[in-house]
């Protein structure tokens, strides 16, 4: 080999191109499925943003009505957490809860607990039927919901006379309270309901539906009319959107866990160390290289059938196989020892008289070892076997 | 994601500044984006692995159980210095059980453009051809806290060879053999059937073969002396089929067969013999013919390196077919096969006798021992049972033999330490008795 003879790369590593070339595909498909996101995102994000948001314009946004309370004075604030909601209830204020459904009974419960002696007005949009039996004692949703959505008053309710056939149509309550205004009924069962506190002057009312509030919605019937008034009675008005980030979700304002009790150098410095275990296990799980395969080569004792067979003689408690086994090999060794020639050493008479003239002994006892039946249990063949041992040694032995 | 436990550690020493003096995600934020700064830093200054030439020299062939040595040369044409761990991959069976992690893996730091050899000692447990697998290197960086990670594929192979462990008793043949020839000083008279020469004669000499005609020409006593015929064919056919897949001890009766067979070829080229070689199953595995005295024994351990016991019952027509086309004059034709009886009876004893027509027909096997120890098995109930069919068995094999025997066959029937010995005894009684 010349100094200049090329060496044949032998790197295994796929170079660039090759690995362009095999992940293309998937990144192409990658892409497809992004681009065919984003796009669906994009085609559909046009409604259902921000429903029910004093602050958002979209068809199921509430900003016309808020826009229309300015006008007339009363001051809109948008709240997001219960402190704020707890915080907000007053004499002179209108505490709107949007999605009552979205908060868990805890908070429903001090919700209710703060709501109560306000005085202020409390309005429930669409509360479903365990929520507003926590918000609003005595009543009780229906589970069936109303098929018609524009219902006509039939109350004594003034706000409701005013206002007109209204799009209330949704959930149907029923109430115990003697003195609440049911409308709006739908199949007897009211979607408005009006049920004053017992002290203070406040009252709650449950509303059947979020209709008349949205921008969508509000300039049909007397939607905007029925509105206004609702939320319009108190000089402020507080909308409490329930969100996932208030902290009094979880229910466990007062319990201090074992976390809120350590030091917080102690749990950043075991999320530390958890990293430094996940680096730890990445460094031991790289291997240095992959296993090296071999065809392994079969694997059989070649004296595998000889036991096999022994065990079936076991099994089978072939004494008369084993014993015939073991008479002819022992014959088969007496006969030279004898002078008899192997061919004939399984005949009686050509193998006994040669046996007892060496041996001088019984011709009998012979043939009932060397010829004799076979043994009637293992202890029988054992000594069989030891016999045809001691007669082979005594044959030997001059 | 090649990182190093020194990575590691150093996340794990990082969770003391962030508890004590920075708890919180900035803290954290600080110590891992340093960490793996450094990482990155230490990665961009490993030398590359792709760039790395390697290339391989050293030992092609070794006898099993013996070492062989294969050199990895490592060049590093990069400007930066190399500080790696190298897994120079071999299939499993190149190393003793246990000692292969220790025997693959090396350290080695090469500077920048400059060589470095090392060595990986095999020490194969399995006779074949063994190929190297891909070579893994693991480039750190000046840090030790990242690494880069690629392989190599360098081809090499070593060819593990029988071990010929019968090659001890060769010496005592070998002097058997100068006795037959009539070449030693003890001066036996030569059995061969072949007039050598004249010589005078030495006090001790056989007085039978002095040759009065030529002492009578002669002043001093000339005897005569013979020799044993010479460049005599012989043909050792080893049947790889499934019988000679069974393990005798540790080894299949395959490896038995071919240390016996290089003993009597080893033997066979130093009489003055020709020897080939047949393997033969259902196809030929291996064939070696009409090889020099000299060179045959290299080439018939070449050959019998790569085969190995197939699981397939031996087509004995077609190895007889094979053995009379390879062996076209009168030969000594050495089977080393099985003296099981079904494959004997139904697939050797119809074809015999057209081995037995021409040539003089050897078949050698390899009994096993614990069979024997078996069938001296005494005390309780499953032992006796186990004598018994240990008993059965070798009667069995011994029916066998006599069967092969009416027919004129010679054979050898030994454990696998005796085989050997005992086919080279069979061969010089038959060079004896000129039946070659």
């Amino acid at each position: 080999m010349t100094t200049g003879a090329v060496i044949p790369a032998t790197s295994t590593a796929p170079t660039t191109r090759q690995v362009w070339t095999r992940t293309r595909g998937i990144v192409l498909a990658v892409v497809l499925l992004l681009a065919g996101a984003v796009a669906i995102a994009v085609i559909r994000s046009d409604n259902r943003h921000g429903d029910l948001d004093p602050r958002s314009a979209d068809r199921y946004g509430s900003r016309a009505v808020a826009e229309l309370l300015a006008d007339r004075g009363v001051s809109t604030r948008v709240v997001t957490t219960l402190a704020e909601a707890r915080a907000a209830a007053g004499r002179d204020t209108t505490l709107l809860v949007a999605i009552p459904d979205l908060l868990t009974p805890h908070q429903q419960s001090q919700l209710r607990a703060s709501t109560a002696g306000s005085g202020g007005r409390t309005i429930l949009v669409a509360a479903g039927g365990s929520s507003v039996e926590r918000l609003a004692p005595g009543v009780t949703a229906d589970p069936a919901t109303s098929l018609k959505s524009t219902l006509d008053p039939h109350c004594g309710l003034a706000e409701a006379r005013r206002a007109g056939s209204a799009d209330t149509g949704g959930i149907r309550y029923t109430t115990t309270h003697l003195d609440a205004d049911s409308c709006y009924p739908s199949q007897r069962l009211a979607t408005l309901i009006r049920v004053p506190t017992a002290t203070g002057g406040g009252d709650t009312v449950v509303l059947g539906a979020p209709d008349i509030l949205l921008n969508d919605r509000l300039d049909e019937q007397g939607n905007a009319s029925l509105a206004l008034q609702l939320l319009g009675s108190r000089p402020h008005l507080v909308w409490y959107l329930p969100s996932l980030s208030d902290s009094s979700a979880t229910g466990t304002g007062e319990q201090k866990s074992l976390f809120d009790l350590l030091p917080s150098g102690w749990l950043w410095g075991t999320l530390q160390l958890f990293i430094a275990t996940a680096l730890a296990a990445f460094w031991r799980a790289r291997r240095l290289g992959p296993l090296v395969p071999e065809k392994l080569p079969v694997a059989i004792r070649a004296s595998e059938t000889v036991e096999g067979r022994a065990r079936l003689y076991r099994k089978a408690n072939a004494r008369d196989r084993a014993a015939a086994a073991l008479r002819s090999t022992a014959r088969t060794r007496l006969a030279p020892l004898v002078g008899v020639p192997v061919s004939q050493a399984h005949a009686p008479e050509a193998l006994l008289p040669a046996l007892s003239a060496q041996l001088h002994g019984d011709g009998q006892t012979l043939h009932s070892l060397l010829f004799g039946p076979p043994p009637g249990d293992d202890a029988a063949l054992i000594a069989l076997t030891d016999q045809l041992d001691a007669l082979e040694r005594e044959v030997r032995r001059p | 994601m090649p990182l190093t436990g020194r990575a590691a550690l150093l996340a794990a020493i990082g969770s003391i500044p962030i508890g004590l003096w920075g708890p919180s995600w900035t803290g954290i934020l600080a110590v891992d984006g340093s960490l793996a700064l450094a990482c990155a830093c230490d990665f961009a200054l490993a030398a590359p692995v792709r760039r790395l030439v390697l290339t391989r020299s050293g030992d092609t062939s070794a006898r099993l159980g013996e070492t062989a040595d294969v050199t990895l040369t490592v060049t590093n044409p990069a400007g930066r210095p190399l500080r790696a761990r190298l897994r120079d991959g071999w299939p499993p069976s190149s190393w003793q059980p246990g000692t292969e992690v220790e025997a693959s893996r090396h350290r080695l730091t090469v500077p920048a453009g400059e060589r470095r050899r090392i060595t990986t000692r095999l020490r194969p447990t399995r006779r074949g051809d063994h190929q190297a697998d891909r070579v893994t290197i693991r480039s750190y960086g000046p840090l030790g806290l990242f690494s880069r990670q690629g392989g190599h594929k360098v081809p090499w192979t070593v060819r593990v060879l029988p071990p010929f462990t019968s090659r001890k008793h060769l010496p005592s043949k070998l002097a058997r053999l100068r006795e037959l020839d009539g070449r030693t000083s003890v001066l036996t008279r030569g059995e061969g059937t072949e007039f050598d020469s004249l010589r005078e004669y030495v006090p001790g000499d056989d007085t039978r073969s002095i040759d009065w005609r030529a002492t009578a020409r002669q002043s001093t006593v000339a005897v005569r002396t013979w020799r044993p015929e010479r460049d005599r064919h012989i043909l050792l056919v080893l049947d790889t089929g499934r019988t000679s897949a069974g393990r005798v001890g540790d080894a299949p009766r395959l490896d038995a067969s071919m240390d016996s067979a290089l003993l009597l070829a080893a033997l066979a080229s130093r009489a003055g013999d020709r020897v080939d070689l047949l393997a033969y199953d259902r196809r030929v595995r291996a064939l070696v013919q009409g090889r020099s005295a000299g060179d045959v024994l290299p080439s018939l351990v070449n050959a019998m390196a790569t085969l190995e016991p197939e699981l397939v019952e031996t087509d004995a027509r077609g190895l007889t077919a094979m053995a009379l086309r390879s062996a076209p004059r009168r030969s000594l034709i050495v089977l080393l096969t099985t003296l099981d009886t079904a494959p004997v009876e139904q697939g050797l004893l119809p074809v015999l006798s057209q081995l037995t027509q021409r040539h003089t027909v050897l078949l050698a096997s390899v009994a096993d021992p614990h069979v024997s120890q078996m069938a001296t098995a005494r005390g309780n109930a499953d032992a006796v049972y186990e004598a018994a069919a240990a008993a059965q068995a070798q009667g069995e094999r011994h029916r066998t033999a006599e069967q092969l025997r009416r027919h004129g066959v010679t054979v050898v029937d030994a454990t696998p330490d005796d085989l050997a010995p005992a086919l080279a005894d069979a061969y010089l009684a038959l060079k004896a008795a000129g039946r070659l």
